[in-house]
């Protein structure tokens, strides 16, 4: 097949989810197998187009579709374009295939649940599917907002799914309020960036940006940091993240969590990357600011919580730093670093909330105080905990330890105050987990859990696949750097080349090549150091939980939960961002 | 000195940090402000990609309308993410408004649903705000026969917000009205090569259907907006748009092409796919804000338990 | 450039964030939302016109226009109103979602203010 049939089947990978999202509800009023029957084969065709193309792409070239065959005339394009480069494609075949695997796992582990309630959480669950790969192969900034959009009201109704729990439906609020307002600022930036550029697809607004970027494009960058931030759940901006993770059922907080947040982070790379190539340089160094704020704050905050999922959930506040952080660096290492974390951050984080979620459902219990000695009833659960908590913790051989010590060992020469910060975080971010598996898992406990259902077969099948993920890209890092992270990286190394490719028709890319050393001693060290630090740190918070609380009470407090405070924090950080691009 | 019923009239409107919210949100405006004055002015020429939409619409699709060309024919791929952005949205009011459904097996969040409740019901005195809520929920509940319609009841008694329809004059004036706005609506529709298409005429449809619920009482609507009948149009609609548009993949070559034959313009058939797409439109828009519209009004009261009830 | 209608955007905008971050009341925070939605239509349509143009239709062009200038591009923006109508779209269903939550969040928590409604914290 040459590339102009590989490429014009590409929008058919947004189209199989949607296809399965509309025949769900249908379905599900028959049987609940037959929606899960169609919902994974939906996912499975999304997934086999995007393997298909994949050869292609991983090796450098870029795949773009002029959707409808309107193509560019003269350097203006009107059309829509869907463009394949390695790192959307990265981002789509792991929504498409993990989002299969929570997809098996909902209809598993939520199985008992009425028949309408479960046709409607299939169609929300494959809409936002199908607008996470929508955006991550599209080339055009209204669409990559509409897309958005779908994501953000597919969200609302999955965020408030279980009414009976009262804190579903005043998280759904939350999130409702936050993400409008969110979107809000990216319609607005959108409207100022045609009005001002007279173009919408990436490589035309690129080329027609003016070397000194005038006040519309500086406020359009800093309202699309404010809004695709907000999704992302950077720091003044996360406010609806905890209380969503921990309303959502299990599979949600999964999809919003390992899923979601990359479309804001992936907005924030295709605008700072590909639209502005990293102008002025404020909004890097804003960008490091933000993320270090959110690596540190989110890890502290993860550590004094005492519900599970509010206790992950601040840790996808911490990892999402992290990958911003990286961002910011903006060099070859740390850019590869990213998108490898970026994948593993959907392993890990999925595995995490899938094994909270089964909880939840299982017992009825959300809160750590009350849970204990889950080791000694279920094995699966917890090899499932532990895999994924190490994994976090960056320990050899799982896979965040390449990751993290890309990012880290980029931070390590130039960039002192952001190793610092990195290295603090991961020691907040090991101490959290720690206390939380410890807590949960390996604490005695003396009475039995009343209501204790075992794992059914999709629910292991997704715990197995997900724990296979995270070993295997950890244990085969070179191949995953030369064949996935590097090509992905290229994209936002050589903007200049991808935004042209997406408005010529066609373009290629050479993978950015970066060494890991796997047994570098200063990342052994690093690696080792903060989870024996650590450890000691998690082992002190349970025995003081007081005064762990007492020390973090200022930052405990600053979250409020009043929707009128954290949107305050929004507008706050939206102003604060107008300020600094504008202003410099 | 204001006696105690007026000091109620006149109480403040809680409001949370009014000095914070004003800086944050003029500072937010004058952002705005400060990008918006530093577009290009009016006396600036269109953008090259406007141009070619003017250009390009009658030869390619053969119609007189150029947004419509742009809406549902050079930038279908937009439209589509619209249509089941409507669609999310529909299925999540329909999943926030549904009706408790018989669950087997043991539900997690059920008891920790019913653990949260507790804690957060208030266990201090009921607040008026509580009384006048509970009041509300029993005159909306019906209790008592409603009657059909006010003309039934005697003057001076408190039908009129009761009774199921309205007044003969209200009921005659729509009877009037009704075929006036339908043909509207469906004008908007099929006239595609004058501003119209399957958006506003969707919203026309849903006041049509509106206004004689409101007239006529929802008696007369039932069997109209049956949820299951009515979900069941709109995921058609929907299947049609998706149809429509991959067709174009084997007939034309790409997704979203124009793959319908071309009829000569300002006739109904002229617009080929634009027209057709914005027919599907309107079934889905239609039928999704109907059902948005009647499960907001149709929510019923049986997730939280209400310790009144119980006791 | 048509300043009373950017002015009238911005102070909109303005008041609308202005009643999201101050407004206790749960349905005039949806409201404030409802005001940010109605300021972008505003700004949205004020940035396509074009002085002494005429509306981006090819149907028998008023006076002194030829269907040469229709061409040529002395009309408003048709983008921008594919722009405006997905904004009224996206409004559309976004207040439908926002009051549905309200009404369920009365229902559980018997209150419409945003301060009491406040179980998830910290």
């Amino acid at each position: 097949m040459n590339d102009a049939d590989l490429s014009s089947l590409l929008p058919l990978a947004v189209v199989a989810p949607i296809v399965g999202a509309v025949a769900a509800p249908l379905l599900a009023r028959w049987s609940g197998r037959a929606a899960l029957a169609v919902s994974l084969l939906a996912l499975g065709c999304a997934s086999g187009v995007l393997v298909l193309v994949a050869p292609t792409v991983l090796g450098g070239t870029v795949l773009v579709e002029e959707v409808g065959g309107w193509r560019p005339v003269g350097g203006s394009q009107l059309g829509v374009t869907f463009a394949a480069d390695a790192l959307g494609l990265v981002f789509a075949l792991l929504c498409a295939v993990v989002g299969g695997l929570l997809l098996l796992f909902t209809f598993s582990d939520l199985a008992d649940l009425g028949r309408r309630e479960t046709g409607g959480y299939a169609c929300l669950f494959q809409l936002l599917l199908a607008a996470l790969i929508g955006s991550a192969l599209t080339a055009d900034l209204l669409n990559l907002f509409v897309w958005f959009e779908v994501a953000a009201l597919a969200s609302y109704g999955l965020t408030g799914f279980f009414l009976e729990r009262p804190y579903a439906v005043e998280a759904a609020f939350k999130i409702m309020v936050l993400t409008n307002m969110a979107a809000f600022y990216v319609f607005v930036a959108v409207a100022l960036v045609y009005a001002g550029q007279g173009a919408l697809n990436f490589g035309q607004v690129r080329a027609s940006m003016p070397h000194a970027l005038g006040s519309a494009d500086l406020v359009a960058l800093a309202l699309v940091v404010a809004g695709f931030g907000t999704k992302a759940g950077l720091v003044p901006f996360h406010g609806w993240l905890a209380d969503a993770h921990t309303a959502a059922p299990g599979p949600v907080s999964a999809l919003f969590s390992g899923l979601m947040v990359n479309l804001g982070l992936l907005g924030l790379l295709r605008v700072v990357f590909d639209l502005y190539d990293a102008r002025p340089g404020a909004v890097l160094v804003l960008l490091g600011v933000l993320g270090s704020l959110a690596a540190i704050g989110g890890a502290a905050l993860a550590l004094v919580q005492d519900d599970l999922k509010r206790l992950l959930a601040y840790d996808t506040v911490s990892q999402m730093g992290v990958l911003v952080i990286a961002l910011s660096v903006a060099s070859d290492e740390s850019l590869t670093g990213l998108v490898y974390h970026l994948v593993d951050h959907a392993l890990f984080k999925s595995l995490l909330f899938l094994c909270a979620g089964a909880i939840v459902h299982a017992t009825g219990m959300t809160k750590l105080s009350e849970m204990g000695g889950l080791a000694r009833h279920r094995r699966v659960l917890t090899i499932a905990f532990v895999v994924g908590a190490l994994s976090i913790a960056g320990v050899p051989p799982l896979n965040g330890y390449v990751s993290l010590g890309l990012i880290h060992e980029s931070t390590e020469h130039g960039h002192l105050a952001l190793f610092v910060v990195l290295t603090l975080a991961q020691v907040l971010t090991v101490a959290a987990l720690a206390r939380a598996t410890y807590l949960a898992f390996f604490r005695r406990r003396d009475d039995d859990y009343d209501r204790f259902e075992r794992p059914r077969v999709g629910m292991v099948v997704a715990f197995l696949s997900l724990s296979a993920g995270c070993v295997a890209f950890g244990v085969a890092p070179t191949w995953v750097l030369d064949h996935v992270a590097g090509p992905a990286a290229a994209s936002l190394t050589e903007s200049g080349a991808y935004a042209a490719a997406t408005l010529r028709g066609h373009g290629t890319l050479t993978a950015v090549h970066v060494p890991f050393p796997y047994l570098d001693p200063v990342r052994l060290l690093v690696s080792g150091g903060t989870v024996v630090v650590g450890l000691l740190l998690a082992w002190w918070a349970v025995r003081h939980e007081g005064r762990s609380a007492r020390a973090l009470r200022p930052l405990v407090a600053l979250h409020t939960g009043s929707v009128n405070d954290y949107a305050a924090f929004a507008v706050l950080g939206a102003v604060v961002a107008v300020v600094v691009l504008a202003a410099t | 000195m204001t006696r105690p019923d007026e000091r109620e009239l006149v109480s403040r409107e809680p409001v949370h940090r009014l000095w914070v919210g004003a800086v944050l949100a003029l500072g937010l405006g004058a952002g705005l402000l400060l990008a918006v004055l530093d577009l290009p002015d009016d006396t600036a020429p269109l953008p090259s990609i406007a141009r070619r939409a003017m250009v390009e619409a009658l030869p390619a699709f053969r119609t007189t309308e150029p947004v419509s060309a742009v809406v549902y024919g050079f930038r279908a791929m937009d439209t589509f993410g619209e249509t089941f952005l409507l669609l999310a949205a529909v299925v999540s009011v329909g999943l926030l408004s549904r009706t408790r459904e018989p669950r087997h097996g043991f539900i997690g969040e059920e008891k920790a649903g019913a653990e949260e409740q507790s804690r957060s019901d208030p266990q201090e005195q009921e607040t008026a705000q509580q009384r006048e809520a509970r009041a509300g929920e029993r005159v909306e509940a019906g209790e008592g026969d409603s009657p059909a319609t006010p003309d039934d009841e005697p003057v001076g008694t408190p039908a009129p917000e009761r009774a199921h329809a309205m007044t003969v004059v209200t009921r005659l004036a729509v009877r009037l009205a009704l075929p006036l706005l339908a043909v509207a609506g469906l004008y908007l529709v099929t006239q595609g090569y004058s501003p119209g298409g399957g958006f506003p005429a969707g919203a026309v449809v849903l006041g049509v259907v509106l206004l004689v619920h409101a007239a006529f009482g929802y008696p007369a609507v039932r069997p109209l907006v049956r949820p299951g009948r009515t979900e069941a149009v709109e995921l058609a609609g929907a299947m049609a748009i998706v149809l429509l548009l991959t067709l174009g993949l084997p007939l034309a070559g790409s997704f979203a092409a124009s793959w319908v034959p071309l009829a000569p313009e300002q006739s109904l058939r002229s617009g080929g796919l634009l027209q057709v797409f914005s027919l599907a439109e309107l079934v889905e828009v239609a039928s999704g804000l109907t059902l948005t519209v009647f499960a907001l009004m149709g929510m019923q009261h049986d997730w939280a338990a209400d310790p009144e009830d119980e006791s | 450039m048509i300043y009373v209608n950017y002015a009238v955007a911005g102070v909109v905008f303005s008041l609308g964030v202005f009643t999201v971050l101050t407004r206790r009341n749960l349905v005039k925070i949806v409201m404030g939302l409802s005001l940010m939605e109605g300021s972008i239509y505003v700004l949205v349509i004020s940035t396509a016109y074009r002085r002494g143009s005429t509306a981006p239709v090819l149907l028998t062009p008023p006076h002194g226009f030829g269907e040469r200038a229709l061409a040529r591009g002395n009309v408003a923006d048709p983008v921008l109103q594919n722009i405006a109508l997905t904004a009224v779209i996206i409004g559309v269903a976004v207040t439908a979602v926002l009051l549905a939550a309200v009404v369920r969040v009365a229902q559980h928590y018997r209150t419409l203010d945003a301060d009491d409604v406040r179980e998830l914290r910290g």
